[in-house]
């Protein structure tokens, strides 16, 4: 289920990974680098300025077993929201 | 047993190779399993004394200096670095066909990232088990 911009905005992320300024695929090898060091049920933030990334990553997160909460669109880039599950 | 993804790479230019390892790098985070299977110039492009000086490009040769530019004011890798993060990160296996050895006289050792040299028969069988085959 994802959530609205304002509940994405009050989040607090246990793990941000800035990718942005690498192009596809980084930000996915990033974020799959990353969610290892979020713990689960925590919530990891990847920024990313690749317009691939945000639809990428949603198809990541299903594909590993992690929920998508959402994207919140800044001027030039997005940021994008996964709980880890498991 | 995760998925499996089979490529086939017979050119040795670097535009393919490229998209080769970005596919391969994209498979590995989806979760899946990479086998790649190096024929002719594919083999070439993995050579030691070949793979950091290979600036061959197969098409719009008269753009390859612009797409050049362009790669590395996106900061991407080289096709290499991008396969060698791709077997940091996950299971990723490549192979030199061993014909393609024989004709450029080369052993395992003389190939970089390159795990093994096997025939054919033995890549057509792990193909059968590709969920995705791509020849490039």
């Amino acid at each position: 289920m994802s959530m609205s911009p304002d509940e994405l905005k009050n989040l607090k992320a246990d793990k941000v990974v800035d990718a942005r300024g690498t192009s596809c695929p980084g930000p996915l090898l990033a974020a799959k680098r990353a969610i290892s060091s979020v713990p689960v049920g925590g919530i990891l933030e990847v920024l990313s300025s690749d317009p691939g990334t945000k639809r990428d990553l949603p198809l990541w997160a299903k594909k590993m077993g992690h929920e998508f909460l959402g994207v919140i669109e800044e001027p030039g880039y997005s940021r994008i929201f996964i709980k880890r599950k498991k | 047993m995760p998925d499996k993804m089979c490529l086939t790479i017979m050119s040795g230019s670097i535009d393919r190779l490229t998209g080769a390892a970005i596919l391969a790098s994209g498979a590995v985070s989806m979760d899946m399993e990479v086998e790649i299977f190096l024929q002719l110039w594919g083999v070439y492009a993995f050579k030691k004394d070949v793979m950091h000086q290979n600036m061959n490009l197969s098409e719009f040769g008269e753009l390859g200096e612009k797409v050049a530019q362009r790669i590395q004011e996106l900061k991407l890798p080289m096709w290499f670095e991008l396969l060698k993060q791709a077997k940091e990160l996950g299971k990723v296996k490549i192979y030199a066909c061993s014909l393609a050895a024989n004709i450029w006289n080369v052993k395992k050792e003389d190939l970089e990232l390159v795990d093994d040299i096997i025939g054919a028969g033995e890549w057509i069988e792990k193909m059968r088990e590709g969920k995705i085959n791509l020849f490039i």
